[in-house]
């Protein structure tokens, strides 16, 4: 055991002092086995961990414990992926940029799942209150004229939005206006990222199609609203 | 439900003096993903199967929008995989 630990220093000092492989020999090394994949993944691992402050920064106190976890989770994470996929690297960028990539995924999808985990996804919900209440706010900035004008679109918009979209787009996209992530709402609807994607591909589709249907632009929609905003 | 309870959902906010900003606000921004929305477009899953590659290309100074106008078209439209592309920038520019 001590041999081998000895062994394995030194082969990993040999391999910092050669500075870096190529792609060739990290997948030669990562398909080993053995000592020679073990210093690969060590190596690795440094490597990952140099990159993961990146996507902690601004995200999560860096210096707490549950950052610390964290970065734990996603080292492991990544290199168990790595060697998973190893096949499909094409060789199309450096490998470790490969390997940052499978980590930076792996990192900001845990830390978007503790971020909004408390938070439910916007409802569809029978709303008691009033019909066209956002026809009396006061907007000291739009005239009475550009008030009814934005009233109208509102209204005109929203019915586009009932009739065109399904009760999974809509509530997709009030996800997406409350600033929900992707991710986030997929999984709390039960999809994965890219079908969740593609739902709202479709959704937007639809409603671009019929806005042209009636007419409209989405940027004449966009200057009804612009006018006075800022 | 009817059209206008929808409404108070997608546009509406808790209080009213708030209310015209956010309907404003959010109606701008479901008008603006429409105006960028294409008849095709790559999904999450393609875009990070080249997303390496693109970090890459763009921190060589390539002109990636140009040459790869579908990848940068979803990292219009997609903030997760913004988000990523930016960090993945990040280690690629101070890594090398």
């Amino acid at each position: 055991m001590l041999r081998k630990n000895l062994h394995l220093s030194l082969f990993l000092a040999y391999n910092f002092a050669m500075n870096k492989r190529t792609n060739e020999e990290w997948l030669a090394d990562l398909r080993a086995g053995g000592d020679q994949q073990a210093g690969a993944l060590e190596d690795l691992r440094a490597i990952i961990l140099r990159g993961l402050p990146y996507a902690i920064a601004g995200r999560l106190n860096p210096n707490s414990p549950e950052s610390e976890a964290l970065v734990e989770e996603v080292v492991q994470e990544t290199l168990m992926r790595v060697l998973e996929y190893l096949d499909t690297f094409e060789g199309r960028s450096q490998f470790t940029t490969w390997a940052h990539k499978i980590a930076v995924r792996a990192a900001l999808t845990e830390l978007r799942r503790v971020r909004w985990r408390e938070v439910p996804l916007p409802e569809m919900e029978m709303n008691e209150e009033g019909d066209a209440s956002y026809r009396e706010l006061p907007d000291s900035q739009a005239s009475p004229e550009e008030q009814v004008s934005r009233a109208e679109m509102m209204k005109r918009v929203n019915r586009i939005i009932m009739e065109e979209l399904t009760d999974k787009q809509r509530q997709a996209l009030m996800a997406t206006m409350e600033g929900f992530p992707l991710e986030e709402a997929a999984q709390r609807l039960g999809m994965n990222r890219n079908a969740l994607y593609k739902l709202m591909h479709d959704a937007r589709l639809r409603l671009k199609k019929r806005l042209e249907k009636e007419g409209l632009t989405p940027q004449e929609v966009l200057s009804v609203f612009e006018q006075s905003g800022k | 439900m009817k059209f206008n309870q929808l409404l108070q959902r997608l546009f509406g906010a808790k209080q009213k003096k708030e209310m015209k900003a956010d309907n404003s606000e959010k109606m701008q921004k479901v008008m603006a993903m429409l105006a960028n929305t294409q008849e095709v477009e790559l999904t999450c899953d393609e875009v990070f199967a080249v997303l390496d590659q693109f970090v890459e290309m763009a921190a060589r100074g390539e002109d990636v929008s140009q040459l790869m106008p579908l990848i940068q078209q979803h990292l219009d439209m997609c903030e997760d995989c913004r988000e990523e592309y930016k960090v993945l920038e990040k280690i690629v520019m101070n890594a090398a």
